[in-house]
């Protein structure tokens, strides 16, 4: 069981190739990070898994569980159990939190079942509790108004009850301070276990000291170009990316 | 452009209000019929389509309501038959200062034109009365090609391309004004500049009315061939008369494919002048039209400077500041009527109100359906100063179908005096710190101006501000 | 026009009306005569379709039938507990169900009875003025056909906690209905007031209909008007309200029935520190027409006025806002404010934008401002990556969109049946 992308080409629709051939392979139960310099393709790949519209895949595959997710629509996908946090969330005016993420489960049952009303308050507010959101939260409009800090706590209490299988968490550290970190990251690690494989997308390695990965990535050029394990980071964060570009040399123009 | 130039650009309405006494050699005498009408074309020597187009103009005229059901109430006090429709002395203009008319050459001198056209200008036009007594362009832009003459010269020695763009932009019966001056036009200027052909410094027109009871109808006419650029800069005094004056122009402008064209207006008309003119752009494909209109002067004006985006990607723009001092009414805007994919327009528009001026802004937004990635955007920022003033907005947006996006802003603020009293305490006076203020209030629109024009701007709001407080 | 609509005008001849009543139904009568239709010349109805609002068709409602009453009386619940409540039926009263007892003054009765009980009441604040937003004629027609309608009186301190509502039924082919609202806040009282348009059926008629909100020194008004009407009515519908120093009113309409709709809406701000907050929002689908028209007028120094108009756009739908803020010389210290949004979710739809300012006072904050766009694509990519179909995601957007202008009406008790019927009219799209 995993999220498998496989020689994953894809680019601004009628622009230029930003991904180029991106392997990686997420297992259940694993935490993978991908790092990489600004314009490596980090965005553009949570964007084109998730089935951002303003994207087209030239060539690859993205499997979730063997099931291929090209050709599906952003919904579907999530329904099939991807979450994408995103590193901008959108503000939506007059949907309130509460209403909004009843919506996202009750698009997930099947035709003739309902939320139970008790049962979905009493999950929120456990799960609200558990990342510090107070209770006014729940009438606030989605995102309107909200601090970084705020839209990125929001983003992992929506994943908490959304329950995917696969998540990915784009730049979540970003506009976030150390405090706010911690709460979030604290909330992430709650989720990690056997039923969740995920994918934490970042420019530096700092978020990776409270979601310790399991592997981290380096993407450059629109192509993962190395593997290892936690400590691969550390040496990034201590030596940038030139090393490996310098490695990477021989032939310099993909 | 350093400003030791600019303190010599001195329009302001002291500088324009004396006049000398006039000797026409051709009158067509008060008021206005169809015998008029041939007198002009007599002496103007036209051919008979054009004598026919005024003939017909003249019927549009008569039969167009005055607009007071929208429009001041003012527009009653123009009397028509009271006024002269045609005066000139000669037919041709010179191309050199030297042999303008002396009496004439002191007038434009007194206002500096000679010299900015040894400064900064690429071509100079000056109109007194009814016919240009001057036009001149900088002899490397002639051998491009490039053409500025007076509309009366334009359209005698350009036939082939007068023709084809005139009237086209805005049709005689567009309003009753524009019908006026497609009966009566005289003067005014004719530029069409060759496809890819950059003119780098400004082409200046210059409008001076010197008789009274006098009414003045350039008409001009711009063909900005594709890929080519142009700036046009028109001024404009009139003599403080006892009766109202009337100025009527038709302004239009072709831009193609790629081309770009911006054309600045500083309206300084003395307080006894109507000041009725219809401007439109037509703009092609990616093709750019700005209007810069800085309306000062005037009795009553009424101007909406408009763009039809007509190709894909077009681009229009009015930049807009109006001053309405006393016994003034500034009634300015905007029109934007959007025609292909993807074409923008931007209007910002900052009107200040002083004393028991008004002022007053209308804009037209029009995306029809089938239309997609259009955007407008517009903003309207009103200036108070003193009780008795009074500022309108009216503007009318009309989207069909999805796929576009409009937005549209206004405000109404005024001049706190917590800020005055903070500047006086500093020790300036009220005037000045009222000038502050104001220019602060324009300021971020003037930064878009042309340099030589956004200082003599400010200059001549100081001026303004000095006659109102106290 | 023709007469047809003035035949039978006079009020019901059971009831018996005061003298004075029907000498100025006779003067609206001839007043609607003499009065020239509109005419697109006249700013207040630039865009708008003439056509529609030619009225010389109908004839005044007839009784309907006294099993449909019954069902008609049954369904006028709007507002569960929110009584008491008056139910009528083509200008005619079908039921007054009253279990609560209002405080001691209060008057909460048809006019007709009122003409009765409260002559000087009525005379002194209904139909004082004309339209000022351009059907003048239509306000003639109004007066001179008038039968009856919802009388509110509120006594001078009097608090009325619970929320009143009046029911106005339209029903059978060709007929027009007068549909009338004259409330009155004395100083320092306060009440809450839901008027529900509603069709008994889906035949075409005519709706022409005024609502005279008066609220006196510091009193406390907010006035709902629900528009359900059926997809062949032609209503006409406008809306004073005058408010007196320190006193405070929310007016808010939801505009989702009919073919041809106008609404005009004015507030006159009379006393000082007089505030008006003016709600409505607009769902335009199939071919239907909504015209808007509103004054904010500010006749007295610091007062203040908020306007939130939405409109959701479908199909071949068109929309016109018109709405002018205006401060008088003397009203300094003024804060309007003024806001039209048009979503636009076809490509057919049409929407008018005229927002207008007409200022002559100094020391004053006004802003307004209009836009008209479409759904934000990120906005519904943010939705679907969350598992919401993009139907679905239109749908929560636009109800998002629309219920911000509910969110900003200050009674809980009445937002949440709003909001229901929101959802259900928009469960189509």
């Amino acid at each position: 069981m995993s999220l498998i992308i496989r020689n994953l080409h894809a680019r601004v629709v009628g622009g230029q190739e930003i991904l180029r051939g991106l392997d990686l392979e997420i297992e259940k139960g694993r935490v993978h990070a991908v790092m990489g310099p600004n314009g490596s393709g980090k965005s553009t790949l949570s964007k084109v898994i998730a089935g951002h519209p303003d994207y087209e895949v030239t060539e690859g595959e993205i499997l979730l569980d063997g099931q291929s997710l090209l050709g599906l629509e952003p919904d579907e996908r999530a329904r099939a159990g991807l979450f994408l946090a995103f590193q901008y969330p959108m503000e939506i005016p007059g949907v309130s939190n509460a209403n909004f993420i009843r919506a996202a489960l009750s698009a997930r049952l099947k035709e003739g079942e309902e939320l139970d009303a008790t049962e979905y308050y009493g999950e929120l507010y456990e799960k609200m509790d558990r990342l510090e959101i107070p209770r006014g939260f729940t009438a606030r409009s989605v995102n309107e108004g909200f601090s970084g800090g705020e839209k990125k706590r929001n983003e992992v209490l929506q994943m908490a009850m959304l329950k995917p299988s696969y998540a990915i968490l784009d730049e979540t550290d970003s506009g976030l301070d150390i405090d706010a970190l911690k709460i979030v990251s604290a909330g992430v690690n709650d989720q990690r276990g056997p039923n969740l494989g995920a994918l934490v997308i970042t420019h530096y390695q700092r978020l990776l000291d409270y979601i310790t990965p399991d592997v981290v990535h380096v993407l450059l050029g629109g192509r993962i170009v190395r593997s290892g394990g936690p400590e691969l980071a550390l040496e990034l964060e201590a030596r940038g990316y030139d090393w490996i570009r310098e490695e990477l040399a021989e032939p310099a123009a993909v | 452009m350093s400003t030791e130039v600019i303190s010599q650009l001195e329009i302001d309405r002291t500088r324009g209000d004396f006049h000398y006494p006039e000797a026409h050699t051709f009158d067509a005498g008060i008021g206005l019929n169809h015998a008029t009408i041939d007198y002009i074309a007599d002496v103007k020597g036209e051919p008979d389509w054009i004598r026919e187009f005024r003939h017909r103009a003249l019927d549009v005229f008569l039969s167009k309501p005055m607009p007071t059901h929208w429009a001041s109430q003012d527009l009653e006090n123009i009397i028509f038959d009271k006024i002269r429709y045609y005066l000139s002395n000669a037919q041709r203009p010179t191309r050199s200062w030297d042999e303008v008319p002396e009496d004439v050459k002191r007038t434009f001198e007194r206002l500096g034109i000679p010299e900015q056209e040894r400064k900064f200008l690429a071509g100079v036009e000056a109109q007194f009365d009814s016919e240009a007594v001057y036009s001149n362009i900088k002899k490397a832009l002639g051998d491009q090609g490039v053409i500025f003459v007076g509309s009366t010269e334009g359209l005698k020695e350009h036939p082939e391309i007068f023709r084809k763009w005139f009237g086209k932009v805005i049709p005689t019966g567009d309003n009753k004004f524009s019908a006026l001056n497609s009966a009566v036009f005289s003067g005014g200027s004719f530029i069409y500049v060759p496809p890819g052909v950059k003119v780098k410094h400004p082409l200046q027109a210059y409008f001076r009315i010197n008789a009274e009871n006098f009414g003045q109808f350039e008409r001009t006419l711009i063909i900005a061939d594709e890929g080519s650029e142009v700036m046009y800069m028109e001024g404009c005094t009139a003599p403080k008369f006892e009766t109202a004056t009337l100025h009527s122009a038709v302004v239009e402008l072709v831009a193609l494919k790629g081309a770009k064209i911006q054309y600045v207006t500083v309206q300084n008309w003395s307080a006894n002048v109507f000041n009725l003119v219809t401007k439109r752009a037509v703009a092609h494909e990616e093709a750019e039209v700005k209007w810069i209109d800085c309306n000062i002067g005037s009795r009553l004006t009424m101007k909406y400077p408009g763009v039809v985006l007509k190709g894909r990607k077009a681009r229009g723009e009015v930049l807009s500041i109006a001053l309405a001092n006393n016994g003034q009414h500034q009634d300015t805007g905007a029109k934007m009527i959007h025609a292909a994919d993807e074409t923008t327009s931007n209007i910002i528009s900052k009107s200040i109100s002083i004393g028991k001026g008004r002022a007053t802004y209308r804009g037209l937004v029009h995306i029809p359906k089938h239309l997609k990635g259009c955007k407008n955007n517009t903003e309207c920022d009103a200036l108070l100063i003193n009780s008795s003033s009074r500022t309108d907005t009216y503007p009318a947006i009309t989207v069909r179908g999805s796929g576009n996006s409009v937005q549209h802003e206004a405000s109404v603020s005024q001049v706190s005096a917590e800020q005055i009293f903070y500047m006086q305490q500093r020790g300036l006076t009220e005037a000045q710190a009222m000038s502050l203020s104001v220019n602060g209030f324009v300021n971020d629109l003037v930064r878009e101006f042309p340099m030589e024009y956004s200082v003599e701007l400010k200059r001549l709001i100081d001026l303004e501000m000095e006659g109102s407080v106290g | 026009m023709s007469n047809a609509l003035l035949e039978n005008a006079t009020p019901s001849q059971s009831t018996p009306v005061p003298a004075w009543f029907r000498d100025q139904q006779r003067a609206a009568a001839e007043r609607y005569e003499s009065l020239p239709a509109p005419s697109r010349q006249d700013e207040s109805w630039r865009f708008a379709n003439l056509q529609a609002f030619d009225v010389q068709d109908y004839a005044p409602a007839r009784p309907i039938a006294s099993e449909t009453a019954a069902d008609l009386a049954a369904q006028s619940i709007g507002i569960a507990g929110a009584e008491p409540k008056l139910v009528f039926a083509n200008d005619q009263l079908l039921a007054r169900p009253r279990p609560a007892q209002l405080p001691a003054g209060v008057v909460f009765a048809p006019l007709a009875e009122a003409l009765q009980t409260h002559p000087e009441l009525v005379q002194q604040y209904a139909l004082r003025e004309g339209a000022t937003l351009g059907s003048r004629k239509f306000a003639a027609l109004h007066q001179s056909s008038l039968r009856n309608g919802t009388f509110l009186y509120v006594p001078k301190g009097v608090q009325v906690e619970v929320p009143l509502q009046s029911f106005h039924w339209l029903a059978g082919a060709g007929q027009a209905i007068f549909p009338h609202t004259l409330l009155i806040a004395e100083e320092g009282s306060s009440v809450t007031l839901v008027d529900w348009f509603e069709a008994g059926d889906d035949s075409k008629a005519l709706a022409c209909g005024i609502h005279d909100l008066w609220v006196g020194k510091n009193a406390n008004v907010r006035h709902v008007a629900v528009q359900e009407w059926s997809r062949e009515v032609t209503s006409i519908h406008s809306n004073t309200t005058r408010v007196q120093s320190g006193g405070s009113v929310v007016h808010l309409g939801l505009h989702l029935g009919g073919k041809f709709s106008r609404t005009e809406s004015a507030s006159f701000l009379e006393g000082a520190g007089a505030r008006s907050e003016m709600l409505a929002l607009t769902i335009a689908d199939g071919a239907q027409e909504f015209d808007q028209r509103t004054l904010q007028n500010h006749l007295a120094p610091g007062t203040a006025s908020d306007l939130l108009y939405k409109n959701a756009l479908y199909d071949t739908a068109k929309t016109i806002f018109a709405g002018l803020i205006r401060v008088a010389p003397e009203a300094h210290h003024t804060d309007a404010y003024q806001k039209v949004r048009n979503l636009v979710l076809s490509d057919l739809a049409e929407a008018n934008s005229m927002p207008g300012l007409e200022i002559l006072a100094d020391q004053v904050r006004c802003t307004h401002g209009a836009t008209t766009g479409e759904i934000h694509p990120e906005e519904l990519f943010y939705m679907q990556a969350r598992g919401i179909a993009k139907k679905d995601a239109f749908r929560l957007i636009t109800f998002g969109f629309l219920n911000e202008v509910l969110s900003r009406f200050p009674c809980d008790a009445i937002r949440e049946p709003l909001q229901n019927r929101l959802l259900e009219r928009l469960r189509g799209h």
